[in-house]
């Protein structure tokens, strides 16, 4: 699952070892309207951005603008952890960031069209408190200004 | 995290989950959590329709009425034969002759990696340490010679990248060149096939396991950090 009781005993405790908030509730608002309609956005945690874009350094909080009209081949990751493995992303990068399938279902009127942007962030980030107070935030507010109205969120 | 921060700020969000430990304790909004292993959230690569069939599913609960919702991806595909984890450098004995010649090698995937750009469409994950491909066989005598003394430099690295992060990108961009072409040469070989070929067959493979013993030699947590980014 990566199902952690496949996992080799050390990759498991890394992956469980890994902080995690706790939460009781969550926020929650419907679509403005029928995802057929709506303008969809990603975010992803795969360390992935613009290749010329200055690389994720581990740990790091910021973030990085993908336009929506990126060609996938101009697509690089420096989320590189040896903890997966990259041989996917290299045969496809539709297995972790799906941006043509998503042109796909645009063409399909499955969603209503892509926002300008999609954002990037690291993966494996221990501390989170500048994403979730300034860059989550931040990315919050663009994505707004994009006019995104529904955000897919996609991990490593 | 993320899904909550920006849900709060009144865009609805849906998330793929790989680990579902910790997304039953964060509760985004919406998650559907995925059978499949680290790098593969929409399952396999070169698989559209399974990509679209995750993408449906991770849509679909945008349409409900109430959350946090987790659901489960109904199918439980694994992506091929691939392992849950990848395979490490230190599970993997270098073979009995290997050759010492990083550079000559690195030549060699080169050429090979000019067909790989040629048959997808320029598409490659290298492209970290900022030196460009064709300088590549002089960044293999580099990681030759740092593994050897612990010393030496690239002209033209990037002036606001320290050594250590220099070296880890620049051996990330190595195994990405030596990846994608061995993927030309064996296109149905496992992510495991290849890294068994890597780290027991290539003299590049031999170089990089030398400069992780060198980085994590240091004091310094920053040289340690990047030992355990460029083998384990």
């Amino acid at each position: 699952m990566p199902r952690l009781d496949r996992l080799p005993e050390a990759s498991r405790k890394a992956v469980l070892g890994l902080p995690v908030q706790a939460n009781e509730t969550a926020p929650f608002v419907r679509p403005v309207r029928p995802v057929a309609a709506c303008r969809l956005a990603m975010v992803t945690t795969a360390g992935l951005h613009r290749r010329g874009d200055r690389p994720f350094t581990p740990g790091e909080q910021g973030y990085r603008v993908i336009p929506s009209s990126t060609p996938p081949a101009d697509i690089v990751q420096s989320h590189t952890s040896i903890g997966f493995d990259r041989t996917a992303i290299l045969r496809d990068i539709n297995v972790t960031f799906p941006i043509e399938r998503l042109r796909e279902l645009v063409g399909d009127r499955v969603i209503g069209g892509l926002a300008p942007n999609h954002y990037s962030f690291m993966g494996a980030l221990r501390d989170v408190a500048k994403l979730e107070g300034e860059s989550g935030p931040d990315v919050a507010r663009r994505l707004r200004d994009d006019g995104a109205e529904v955000v897919l969120l996609t991990p490593t | 995290m993320l899904a909550r921060v920006i849900e709060a700020h009144g865009i609805a969000t849906t998330s793929i989950s790989l680990v579902r430990e910790h997304t039953e304790k964060l509760r985004p909004p919406r998650a559907l959590f995925v059978p499949f292993p680290f790098g593969h959230a929409f399952g396999r690569p070169n698989d559209p329709e399974l990509q679209h069939r995750v993408l449906a599913a991770v849509l679909a609960l945008l349409a409900a009425p109430a959350g946090p919702v987790l659901e489960d991806l109904s199918e439980d595909a694994e992506p091929g034969d691939e392992p849950p984890a990848p395979l490490q450098a230190s599970a993997v004995p270098a073979a009995a002759a290997v050759s010492a010649d990083a550079v000559a090698e690195t030549k060699d995937v080169l050429r090979a990696h000019v067909q790989w750009l040629a048959d997808h469409d320029g598409s490659t994950t290298f492209g970290l340490s900022g030196i460009p491909v064709d300088r590549f066989p002089e960044v293999a005598d580099f990681l030759q010679r740092f593994a050897e003394t612990g010393g030496g430099d690239v002209s033209g690295r990037p002036e606001d990248v320290p050594l250590p992060a220099f070296i880890r990108w620049a051996a990330d961009d190595l195994k990405s060149l030596y990846w994608e072409s061995r993927l030309l040469a064996q296109p149905n070989a496992t992510g495991a096939d290849v890294a068994r070929w890597f780290w027991g067959e290539t003299a590049a493979g031999q170089v990089l396991r030398r400069v992780r013993d060198r980085l994590d030699a240091s004091d310094d947590p920053k040289w340690k950090a990047a030992a355990f980014g460029v083998a384990r």
